[in-house]
């Protein structure tokens, strides 16, 4: 195994175990706010992570480019999706879980 | 246990647990979303069969533009579906049961997934393929004429195989065709190394026929069954008319009724306003890049209404409307039906058939397939992207009283 085979190899596990996390805090978190907390950051650095090791075996320029925009464009798009969601809960009134208050529907 | 086997397993019964949950769920927004998931797991259930143009289909109308009009749909219903009165309907049940059954001892007869000895790989589809997408003149990646090629000769060639070989693996019909004898474009299981590809263009994986098939299923949509999806866009075209007639108010009521509420939102603004040209830009490029790659008319067309309809959500329809007014989005819808029936006409007046493209360029009917499907796939692209967004501007709508 070469080199860049075993840092694509680190950087595709450690990509999966991020967005594990993710999936295990979406399962664990109390309510809707948390939950997206928990969704959103660890699907960016997840995926992130995921195409750079992609890139990094990619034997063609012009792949890797695009790997790296749709990397690149996730980066913009899924924190923007997550804020519009929230945003859209937070207008419809939707409270947070606090402590002796579980939230939800006003 | 391959890989693909498993990973195919794994996704079909995340499929089947997706549809199981769209049928019990009862909130309708849910059970939206729900079919979004199913078909973007569809894609790639498509991706790993490498059916790229089906998974991209799948995933831009599927995954995308259905689940908006769904959503859309349900803000002028009820939200939560009504209960049921019977759990299990006897009747219904003993029915399905019954088609399932019959669909899948239909199933027995097909050949196995990417069997070499299935017929559609030793009868109609490669003299098919050799036959519609042709070659030009020192293009990279596409054989040169013979010399004596006679282009006349080439396109009266009617596809037809001397004989159907029994012994499947027997390919030697395959140089007595018509084809062979003027030593075109034969595709040869792992031919592309009797045909180096030119120095800076791409490599085509072997079963890419040579690299001389840019996209077959393009030239089996546009070229082969160019018919049927002349008449697919005709069904969409009028799908879009008789929802205008429908559900449109008269003129002298206005189109708009509602005010933008996404307007002050600053991020939401600023990342739409740097995300909407490049969506448009790669769904021009999906249209234009049709007949080389996956994509083409319909997934490009998709693309290219989701921005507009991202346009509308973000900054009011009033402002998509002073850039895309309705009466010239009504032009348009009509304009790519014409796109694509007159390229056939085209075709026509030239002196070959309907929607025979080799005729757009007699010197290099290669170039005049290229030529041809790339008209017809921005025909199908215009139609489809400006039908989409007439069904979203008529859902944004309140009906007319």
């Amino acid at each position: 195994m070469q080199a860049h085979e075993i840092v694509t190899t680190i950087l595709l596990a450690l990509g999966c175990l991020v967005s594990m996390t993710g999936a295990y805090g979406l399962l664990r978190m109390p309510d809707f706010y948390t939950r997206l907390h928990t969704a959103g950051k660890t699907d960016s650095l997840g995926q992130f992570l995921i195409f750079l090791g992609l890139v990094l075996v990619t034997p063609d320029l012009l792949t890797q480019l695009k790997l790296i925009a749709v990397a690149m464009i996730l980066m913009i798009a899924a924190p923007t999706a997550t804020h519009a969601i929230t945003k859209a809960a937070h207008l419809h009134h939707l409270r947070p879980w606090t402590k002796g208050d579980p939230g939800g529907e006003p | 246990m391959t890989a693909v086997v498993l990973i195919d397993t794994l996704l079909l019964l995340l499929v089947t647990v997706t549809a199981v949950a769209i049928i019990e769920v009862r909130n309708l927004y849910a059970s939206a979303m729900l079919t979004s998931v199913y078909s973007l797991l569809m894609a790639l259930v498509w991706v790993n069969m490498h059916s790229m143009d089906v998974a991209f289909t799948e995933a831009a109308v599927g995954g995308g533009i259905s689940t908006i009009l769904l959503i859309g749909t349900l803000v002028h219903t009820a939200r939560e579906e009504k209960p049921l009165k019977r759990r299990v309907h006897g009747k219904a049940l003993a029915l399905t049961a019954l088609c399932g059954a019959a669909l899948i001892y239909g199933t027995f007869d097909m050949p196995r997934f990417g069997d070499p000895k299935a017929p559609i790989h030793h009868f109609r589809v490669p003299e098919m393929m050799a036959q519609t997408v042709g070659f030009a003149n020192s293009t990279a990646g596409k054989q040169a004429p013979p010399a004596g090629f006679d282009p006349l000769e080439y396109r009266s060639f009617n596809g037809a195989v001397p004989s159907v070989p029994v012994d499947p693996a027997d390919t030697a019909w395959r140089e007595t065709s018509v084809l062979a004898q003027h030593g075109i474009m034969l595709p040869k299981v792992n031919g592309h190394a009797l045909h180096p590809a030119e120095p800076g263009h791409h490599l085509h994986p072997p079963d890419d026929f040579n690299g001389h098939v840019p996209n077959s299923v393009t030239s089996l949509l546009a070229a082969y069954r160019g018919y049927d999806t002349m008449f697919e866009t005709t069904v969409i075209f009028t799908a879009g008319v008789s929802l205008i007639l429908l559900l449109r108010r008269p003129r002298r009521e206005g189109y708009l009724q509602r005010s933008a509420p996404l307007a002050d939102q600053a991020i939401l603004r600023v990342v739409s306003k740097m995300a909407i040209p490049f969506i448009l830009l790669f769904g021009l490029y999906v249209i234009t890049h049709g007949e080389l790659g996956p994509g083409g008319g319909f997934q490009g067309g998709v693309v290219v209404a989701c921005a507009f309809i991202l346009f509308a959500l973000i900054f009011g329809r009033p402002a998509l409307y002073r850039v895309l007014p309705p009466p010239v989005c009504d032009l348009l819808t009509g304009l790519g039906v014409l796109m694509y029936s007159g390229t056939g006409l085209a075709c026509l007046l030239l002196g070959g058939n309907f929607l025979d493209y080799a005729m757009l360029d007699p010197i290099s009917p290669g170039d005049g397939e290229a030529l041809g499907m790339t008209l017809v796939e921005y025909g199908v692209g215009i139609t489809v992207s400006m039908v989409m967004l007439t069904i979203f501007n008529q859902l944004a709508e309140e009906r007319s009283k």
